[in-house]
């Protein structure tokens, strides 16, 4: 049988033929290409190395981190998320999460616990696809595991570490575009500070102490998110210990170290006024000069999110402000928000 | 109310908590009304389906658990009291919650041992260590083997110091919690891996309720009955320290209740052991229940357990101090 029988068969007029043979193309490659798409199994490896396998996107997530929520906002999965960390509703995050979400605004979604406190039966009657909780909290985890519900477990300790969370949550909930978008913006907006400084030599560059809110000797070192934000910025990390993420110094240390500028963590205990004003630390080149920062509200610059990149912008201005005193940080902060979830805050 | 109907109905109290306990929990989808739909109706639908996992494999596995936990911690404190004659013993006196700590620790920062084994070895290391520096030839002076405890607490607590100051802020506040107290994690599996040596210990020390009124009373008249005091005392000290390792291990620390509830039940029946001793289980049992099901139900996440022990047992500790009602050697 030939074309020439089969198409008048069809009953279709000779100038029609073409697009019939296109149609049919068409659908012989796009039938086998969907049902693949469809009978292939999701999977991502968790920051415990273990691999998450599911039939179709996931649904219904219990997020009981609030860096990750963040995420999920970002990649604008709302109608996914089915129960939140108790900090959303308890911290200072509540009012920007109430303006992304009004069942937050509502108090109406559920917070079964933090990531710390788990209360297995409220996870349970949610009826999860999926719950998403810290690497660390192994007894959680297997009390979820054991009951049949999959646990995505989340350890960052680099910038780097936040693309994969994304990534994977694009992934699991069917939005690799957005996140894809939302990676390649930030990478853009970190190669735009970066750019500026190409040409500076590594001695020229500033070195940083960070403190955080726990108390002055209190940093973060190499193989952290600190380090990376400072690394990215184009200054120096002042504490060169490897694979540090956490650690109490020594004030001596600190004074020998003596850092151009010092980063605060968010602090309501103390202002920089009080870093500058302390008897100990005047030797220290950043006090006598008053480069003593804080960064602004934790949910602005979170380093476990997609929004470090503002925390970056501060620090370079603050670092090099004649390079940068063209970027105007509201500007910046108002896009950046703009940008990664869509709305203004 | 009559004495014998008062003891009859402290025994029973546990079966009515225990039913009650299982319709109680924060998941306010899941009412009485529910649970007794779903456990009456031979139609299982997903709703159905979700109330019985959750009564059956969250619940129940929880409520036995921590029963036997408030058993075997007042029970043991009870016992360790009658020995040291001291009523300010509790079941952590020979540095066993110091060392199961350690050890907690020492898992929840490297993983090497798991979990519950490390802290149940951990636990019986520090008694053990505390026993042998207490030894002196074939005898054990009560004294020296409380400040053994206290200086192996003190070891344990500089390991535990050690591990903290090295670890990430994630894995310390995870350490920070186990202390805390760790029931809402309970499962079948980890009921299954402490109801032998926790039943076992607080059946020999059940039985043993008539040898402790005679070691209360000293080593003299312990010898005068015809027992080896150093030998009753030894196995007084392993019993309890089996019953409180296991209950740690897969608990974390429950605090107050080892020290408080014996208090409780001599206010209730008096200090003679014979009576006591198997209402320490079943009062101490009761006792941990209504504690845990206030830390389920009051809010929809979870509250550490010792906040409540805690809140409840040393505002009547104190109230006990203040009225002179430490019953301890009047028997």
């Amino acid at each position: 049988m030939t074309n020439s029988t089969v198409i008048p068969l069809l009953g279709l007029k000779k100038g029609n033929r073409s697009i019939a043979v296109i149609l049919a193309i068409i659908i012989i490659f796009i039938t086998p290409i969907s049902s693949h798409a469809k009978d292939t199994p999701i999977k991502v490896i968790d920051f415990r190395g273990k691999t998450l396998t599911f039939q179709k996107p996931v649904s219904r997530i219990v997020c009981l981190i609030e860096s990750a929520l963040s995420g999920l906002y970002m990649l604008k999965q709302h109608d996914r998320i089915v129960a939140i960390p108790k900090v959303v509703y308890d911290g200072e995050v509540f009012k920007h999460y109430a303006m992304l979400d009004n069942r937050i605004k509502n108090k109406t979604l559920p917070s079964p616990g933090n990531w710390d406190f788990v209360n297995i039966e409220s996870v349970i009657a949610i009826k999860p696809d999926l719950v998403i909780i810290w690497a660390s909290q192994k007894e959680a985890i297997k009390s979820l595991e054991d009951r049949g519900i999959p646990v995505y477990g989340v350890f960052l300790s680099s910038i780097d570490d936040v693309y994969k969370e994304i990534t994977d949550f694009g992934i699991l909930t069917n939005s690799q575009k957005r996140a894809k978008w939302l990676i390649d913006y930030t990478k853009g907006e970190v190669s735009k500070i970066q750019k500026r400084l190409v040409s500076m030599s590594m001695q020229d560059r500033k070195r940083v102490y960070f403190m955080w809110a726990q108390g002055t000797l209190e940093t973060s070192c190499g193989g952290s998110t600190v380090d990376d934000l400072i690394r990215l910025s184009g200054a120096k990390n002042a504490c060169n210990l490897p694979n540090t993420e956490h650690t109490t110094v020594n004030l001596e240390t600190l004074i020998r170290w003596n850092p151009d500028i010092i980063v605060m963590w968010v602090n309501n205990k103390k202002s920089p006024q009080d870093v500058i004003k302390d008897p100990q630390l005047q030797s220290i080149k950043a006090i006598k000069t008053k480069q003593v920062y804080e960064l602004p509200e934790v949910f602005l610059c979170d380093l476990w999110t997609l929004k470090f990149v503002y925390a970056v912008k501060l620090l370079a201005k603050w670092s090099y402000p004649d390079v940068f005193k063209d970027i105007d940080l509201i500007e910046q902060k108002e896009a950046m928000i703009k940008n990664l979830y869509g709305v203004s805050i | 109310m009559n004495n014998r109907l008062f003891i009859a109905l402290l025994y029973i109290m546990p079966f009515p908590l225990i039913l009650i306990s299982l319709f109680l929990g924060p998941t306010s989808s899941i009412g009485y009304e529910d649970v007794l739909k779903c456990f009456s109706s031979a139609n299982i639908d997903d709703t159905c389906q979700l109330t019985r996992e959750i009564v059956l494999n969250v619940r129940l596995p929880r409520i036995l658990l921590t029963f036997l936990i408030g058993a075997a911690l007042t029970i043991s404190g009870n016992s360790l009291q009658m020995l040291f004659k001291n009523p300010l013993v509790s079941p952590d006196i020979l540095g066993l919650s110091a060392g199961a700590v350690f050890g907690a620790a020492l898992s929840l920062a490297y993983g090497i041992i798991p979990l519950q084994l490390s802290a149940f070895v951990f636990g019986l290391l520090a008694v053990f260590m505390s026993y042998l520096i207490s030894k002196t030839g074939n005898t054990v002076s009560t004294i020296t083997l409380i400040l053994s405890g206290i200086i192996i607490t003190g070891i344990f607590t500089a390991f535990l110091s050690i591990v903290q100051f090295l670890t990430d802020p994630f894995k310390l506040q995870s350490i920070v919690h186990w202390t805390m107290g760790n029931l809402h994690n309970a499962s079948w599996e980890k009921l299954q891996s402490s109801i032998i040596p926790i039943s076992v210990s607080v059946t020999f020390l059940i039985i043993m309720r008539w040898r402790l009124n005679v070691i209360a009373l000293g080593d003299e008249e312990t010898k005068s009955v015809g027992l080896n005091p150093h030998r009753q005392k030894l196995l007084i000290i392993v019993l309890t320290t089996l019953a409180t390792s296991s209950s740690v291990a897969v608990s974390g620390m429950v605090v107050m209740v080892g020290l408080v509830v014996p208090h409780m039940v001599r206010m209730l029946i008096g200090p003679d052991n014979i009576k006591a001793q198997p209402l320490m289980a079943v009062v101490g049992g009761s006792f941990l229940l209504i504690v845990d099901n206030l830390c389920r139900t009051v809010s929809q996440y979870e509250i550490p357990i010792s906040i409540f022990t805690t809140l409840i047992g040393a505002p009547f500790f104190i109230y006990l101090i203040k009225k002179g009602k430490v019953i301890f050697r009047e028997m």
